[in-house]
């Protein structure tokens, strides 16, 4: 392995904001293809971290580091793959469902999903359906991700699921639920297509549901 | 006659010291003063801006004087009443007492015939209601669930109407809108004879939220208004989460707690001034490593103690949390947890400790935890009940008649005493080795199960007026019409 690559998987799992551009340039300036950079240097230390989270080595704050990290890096890489033809990860559209308040759980998904490469589009909480819609129709994710803390807005993501579907969205984008009281069972008989039952689950689902999981 | 002679009659509790309140105290109104919350309520923006505060769009920034008149309304001491007038039921807010209770709206609830988690549903209600008014040392009440089986609007106007005929013990009244605010209010206002003999005996206490960090939402604020504009005691909580929704060190959370709920009481008191009122909340950590808001955690009860000293500081009640626990069972765990954190309520004083009762991180209720923390509260209330020292509990004269050999059995002084200075436990067992196994060896929870089975079989809580049965029926349909 690239000498710089095996720095800048280690930079991700430090979570060095600071170092990531320069390791980035620094490999592309070596040559090493935009796609490899991303393959082999920084998926590979996110997927440590999240090896490491999985087994309480390592904490959220530590993860959401690793994330920053990882972002600051897309920043110079995202033009060069995108130049190179080189499909990125995804984009999700995140937020909490009509009239729900509760934020903190899918902030964590949001970061969690940067933290796997993601573009995340948050757009906050007590969102009807149509700001889901509209955001679509906007931004073209190949996510949506709804979280809902109460057992009376849950229902809320069946709605929106609904709308997408009216307004012929719904075979577009891959749909993902989560928070406290929602379950598989929940998240079939709405039509969702997967749950996640906490932010690394669900950062791990965004990847399967855009085929890199 | 004794002089210049100092008395403490319970178990002293303090952590922070004068001056380190005073610093709490001064950031808090820095916080209001200098940064501000979001107010998204457009009649509270005009009245706090009619009152003096700084309003730029939503923002607003009360300066320090309007807070302080608001903490100097708001009353430190008063009465919350036992519909049926039963002295005992009744709650009297003030220095050195506390006082506990469940929590509210948990989506699931332990199964009392199953012991499985189910959903919640609507005739869970009354069965809690008179768990709560036969435990002894469970003084108020709330439900532990939000009702699933009815239209999802109208979960709190249901479960208030569950609660009210099964327990004359004082409830705590959650909503989601005015709407079923109002509708709670009228079953309460029924059984008082009014709206003015409500205002002076007031039978129950209304709940609401503001939003971590620094939000004071629309709902949130209907609420307050109608609470307040009925007199209806209040209680302003937030749930900050230290490390997510609020700062990650103990002080940090305190203040911004403290600055969340005292925007609900300067409107309040601007409102309906003299108005009870009860800061909040549930203070506790972010787990880092499962990203749950831990009811089990130290810090919770470290939080707790700290916001009620704060609370106390500046002449407040405090709506503490306790007897709670992360545990999906009723184990070890949730005894260590459940127990603790109400033993050290307890030695804070602090006004009304809800949550008792809650188990997996307030997901899920159970009357079995709440039966086991009633008898933790029990022995926590006889430690911070004290040592009383006068002529006759010195029984200098008892141990001169006994003397050297003798013994206490058939002494007056013990027959006088030994019913009071002991504590007579419910559940813990204390039998011998051999009577325990004849017995059966039940463990605790064997016992906590067949407590609440025994109460559920045979307790009658003394029922409402027939007028106020009517009042619920006519409520009830009423709020159907609202939904359909
Ligand atoms: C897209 O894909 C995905 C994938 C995974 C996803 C995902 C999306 N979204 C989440 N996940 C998952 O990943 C995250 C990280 O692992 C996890 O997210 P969570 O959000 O679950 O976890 C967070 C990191 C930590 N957890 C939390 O932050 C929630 C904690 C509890 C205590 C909670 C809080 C803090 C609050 N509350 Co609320 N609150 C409770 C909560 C009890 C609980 N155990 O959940 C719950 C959810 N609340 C409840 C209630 C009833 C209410 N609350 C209300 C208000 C609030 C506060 C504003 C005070 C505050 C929220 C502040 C904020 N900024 O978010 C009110 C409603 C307001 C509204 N309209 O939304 C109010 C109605 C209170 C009232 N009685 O007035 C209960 C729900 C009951 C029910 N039947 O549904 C409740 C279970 C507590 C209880 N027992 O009363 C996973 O679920």
């Amino acid at each position: 392995m690239n000498e710089t690559l095996e720095k800048l998987s280690t930079c991700i799992l430090e979570g060095d904001s600071e170092a990531a551009p320069g390791l980035v340039q620094q490999a592309l300036d070596d040559g090493v293809v935009p796609k490899t950079i991303l393959d082999e240097g920084m998926v590979v230390g996110m997927n440590e971290v999240g090896d490491r989270f999985r087994r309480g080595d390592m904490f959220v704050p530590e993860v959401l580091m690793s994330a920053d990290a990882m972002q600051s890096g897309l920043e110079i890489l995202r033009p060069e793959l995108v130049s190179s033809g080189v499909k990125l990860i995804g984009k999700v559209v995140l937020g909490t469902v009509q009239g729900d308040l509760h934020d903190i759980g899918k902030n964590l998904v949001g970061m969690m999903c940067e933290g796997a490469g993601f573009e995340v589009i948050d757009l906050g909480f007590n969102q009807k359906p149509e700001a889901f819609i509209d955001a679509v129709k906007e931004h073209q994710p190949d996510l949506v991700g709804m979280s809902a803390l109460l057992t009376t807005t849950m229902r809320a993501m069946g709605h929106t699921i609904k709308s997408l579907e009216e307004a012929g969205l719904r075979e577009q984008v891959k749909v993902m639920v989560g928070g406290a009281p929602v379950d598989q069972a929940f998240a079939d008989r709405i039509g969702a297509d997967g749950y996640g039952s906490n932010a690394v689950a669900g950062s791990d689902l965004a990847k399967r549901l855009v085929g890199a999981g | 006659m004794r002089a210049n002679y100092q008395v403490n009659s319970g178990v002293r509790f303090q952590m922070l010291s004068d001056d380190q309140l005073e610093e709490l105290f001064e950031s808090v109104l820095h916080v209001l003063e200098y940064t501000g919350l979001e107010v998204h309520h457009e009649e509270s923006l005009q009245i706090l801006k009619d009152a003096g505060a700084w309003v730029d769009g939503k923002r607003v920034r009360l300066p320090s004087y309007m807070v302080r008149r608001a903490l100097e309304l708001a009353p430190r001491s008063f009465t919350i009443y036992a519909r049926d007038g039963n002295p005992e039921h009744d709650i009297h807010i003030g220095p050195g007492r506390s006082h506990f209770g469940p929590g509210p709206t948990c989506p699931n609830f332990i199964d009392v015939e199953t012991m499985e988690r189910r959903p919640y549903v609507k005739s869970d209600v009354p069965l809690v209601a008179k768990v709560v008014d036969a435990l002894p040392n469970i003084d108020f009440c709330e439900s532990l669930g939000t009702v699933d089986d009815v239209h999802h609007d109208l979960g709190a106007t249901y479960e208030f109407a569950g609660m009210f005929p099964n327990t004359s013990k004082p409830i705590v009244a959650w909503s989601y809108d005015k709407y079923d605010s109002e509708e709670i209010h009228k079953i309460a206002v029924a059984e008082a004879g009014g709206q003015e003999a409500f205002e002076r005996r007031p039978n129950y206490i209304h709940y609401c939220e503001p939003l971590s960090p620094l939000v004071s939402t629309e709902d949130a604020l209907d609420k307050l208004i109608f609470a307040a504009n009925h007199r209806v005691p209040l209680i302003f909580t937030p749930c900050p989460i230290a490390g997510g929704t609020a700062p990650v060190t103990a002080a940090g959370i305190i203040i911004q707690a403290a600055a969340e709920s005292w925007m609900g009481l300067t409107i309040a008191q601007t409102l309906q001034p003299g108005l009870p009122f009860f800061m909040g909340g549930v203070l506790s950590v972010m787990d880092m490593s499962n990203m749950i808001l831990a009811y089990g955690a130290p810090e919770l009860s470290l939080f707790m103690a700290g916001i009620t000293e704060l609370a106390h500081y500046v002449g407040l009640p405090l709506w503490q949390t306790g007897g709670c626990t992360d545990s999906k069972a009723l184990d070890e765990q949730a005894a260590i947890e459940g127990s603790l954190s109400a033993y050290f309520s307890a030695l804070t004083g602090g006004d009304l400790c809800h949550d008792v009762g809650y188990t997996e991180s307030a997901m899920t209720g159970s009357v079995f935890q709440l039966a086991m923390m009633d008898e933790a509260i029990g022995y926590a209330r006889r430690i911070t009940r004290g040592i009383e020292v006068n002529e006759d509990t010195l029984a200098v004269d008892v141990i001169h008649n006994v003397g050297p050999n003798g013994h206490y059995l058939r002494e007056q002084h013990t027959r006088n005493h030994y019913k009071t200075e002991f504590f007579y436990p419910n559940l813990c067992d204390r039998r011998n080795y051999e009577e325990w196994e004849m017995m059966g060896k039940q463990t605790m929870s064997d016992r906590v199960v067949s407590r609440v089975q025994d109460i559920l079989a045979t307790h009658e809580p003394s029922p409402v007026k027939p007028e106020t049965e009517k009042v619920i029926e006519e409520v009830l349909a009423s709020a159907e019409k609202r939904v359909k």
